[in-house]
């Protein structure tokens, strides 16, 4: 084959992907942030703080465990990006935000479940991230789940 | 106790830089890294070449590349034949310390290679395009050129510190680093091509002119295969083909014929017919 088609054929495709990928990436994250935004401003009033006992001046009155788990995966353009930063080092400046919106989305998803069932607050909060191999190939990481899990309270004199 | 709902502020844990600009930054940096060091295992390779004795070259490479002889009797008339104008040719070149050998390959392209070892291979495509006995001969010493400037090691010694610099890369960084510096290589091992093949033409010239008393048939041997160069379009097209366009080896065929007082027309020697007789 021509050398030149060989190459365009080559770099075209990775370089394709790259601008697709990065056009849909921050379309994604842009309307992935605007929802956090307004659903923490919903739920700010509903207390989900990492005590590791209730309060004595809460009156609890029951309690079960709540959970909020989201698992994610990196575009074509971050892990590019973050190929990159292996060489040079520094900050993985496009793995902050998307790690960023997991924590915060698993949060949410904890204050959400603790809404819909009832519970005034969820203490003792705990955020745990864990890989997931990719099965193929388990020296990749197919995505990363983010779990925040808590005590929900439901109390007489909620805060 | 009191339970204070304000929100943190936003992007207090990621930092504040557009990913275009940070692509840029570390996509440039990978470039101008992997070229600078394909250009500094190219020199290396360069200055180690010379001191390769040919004794050990030989030793070496005996036996590495195919010298497609395939069924002896049918092939043997054209090897003896191209053997012995090579050997013509040769003999121009006193300090040859080397011992050549044909090789035929059944390629449809037309092409010749100088390998390592001493080994020219020539193609059958380029046998029967090729129309008289000078036209062959400008070929071989065109190919005894790249011995004698022993691009024929520099090549494979800047392919193998090329691969072993790629896997570093690949070792340290992920693919795409792999991809960006072994582009940024290729441009940077054309460039050592394009001069070695106008250094080689010169040499060829110079082994013509010494045997036939002209240099007729080398410029013949440019236009009669229009389509072993063929420039594809565009600016950049010349800097991606291995040989420089024809156009480029013909402009400094005739400034090396001027220069040197050559004569550019003369008789052309007859040439037996270069089919494979099966």
């Amino acid at each position: 084959m021509d050398p030149f088609v060989e190459m365009s054929i080559q770099f075209a495709v990775p370089l394709a992907l790259l601008i697709a990928t990065y056009f849909t990436g921050t379309a994604f994250e842009r309307r992935h942030y605007a929802s956090i935004r307004e659903r923490e401003l919903r739920y700010r009033s509903l207390p989900a703080v990492t005590f590791r006992s209730v309060p004595p001046s809460w009156k609890a009155t029951e309690c079960t465990l709540i959970t909020g788990s989201v698992v994610i995966s990196v575009d074509y353009f971050k892990r590019f990006l973050s190929g990159l930063r292996m060489i040079f080092g520094g900050r993985v400046k496009a793995y902050e935000t998307l790690l960023d919106r997991a924590r915060r989305e698993a949060l949410l998803r904890l204050k959400e479940d603790a809404v819909e069932r009832g519970y005034h607050a969820v203490v003792n909060v705990r955020l745990e991230t864990c890989r997931i191999a990719n099965a193929r190939n388990s020296e990749r990481v197919a995505g990363l789940e983010v779990l925040a899990f808590g005590t929900g309270l439901k109390l007489l004199n909620a805060p | 106790m009191k339970f204070d709902p304000s929100l943190p502020e936003d992007g207090i844990n990621v930092s504040r830089a557009h990913p275009l600009r940070e692509a840029l930054l570390l996509v440039g940096g990978v470039v101008a890294i992997g070229a600078a060091a394909a250009v500094a295992v190219a020199v290396a390779a360069d200055l180690a070449v010379p001191h390769i004795p040919i004794e050990l070259e030989a030793r070496l490479f005996s036996g590495w590349f195919d010298r497609g002889v395939e069924d002896g009797e049918a092939i043997a008339p054209r090897e003896r034949l191209l053997a012995q104008l090579l050997n013509r040719m040769a003999r121009h070149w006193p300090e040859n310390p080397y011992v050549f050998e044909i090789a035929i390959w059944d390629e449809p392209e037309p092409n010749a290679v100088a390998l390592p070892g001493g080994v020219i291979a020539v193609t059958n495509a380029l046998l029967e395009s090729v129309e008289s006995e000078n036209e062959l001969a400008f070929v071989l010493g065109h190919e005894l050129g790249h011995f004698h400037n022993r691009d024929h090691l520099r090549g494979l010694g800047r392919g193998i510190a090329f691969s072993l610099l790629l896997v570093a890369v690949g070792v340290g960084g992920g693919g795409s680093a792999v991809q960006l510096a072994s582009l940024a290589g290729q441009f940077a091992q054309r460039d050592f091509d394009r001069d070695q093949e106008i250094e080689a033409d010169r040499f060829g010239l110079v082994l013509l002119a010494a045997e036939y008393g002209h240099v007729s048939g080398a410029e013949a041997f440019f236009e009669h295969l229009p389509e072993l160069d063929e420039p594809p379009e565009g600016a950049l097209a010349s800097y991606f083909s291995t040989h420089p366009v024809n156009a480029d080896r013909i402009q400094a065929l005739h400034a090396a014929a001027s220069e040197m007082g050559w004569e550019l027309r003369g008789e052309r020697q007859p040439l037996p017919s270069l089919r494979p007789t099966r």
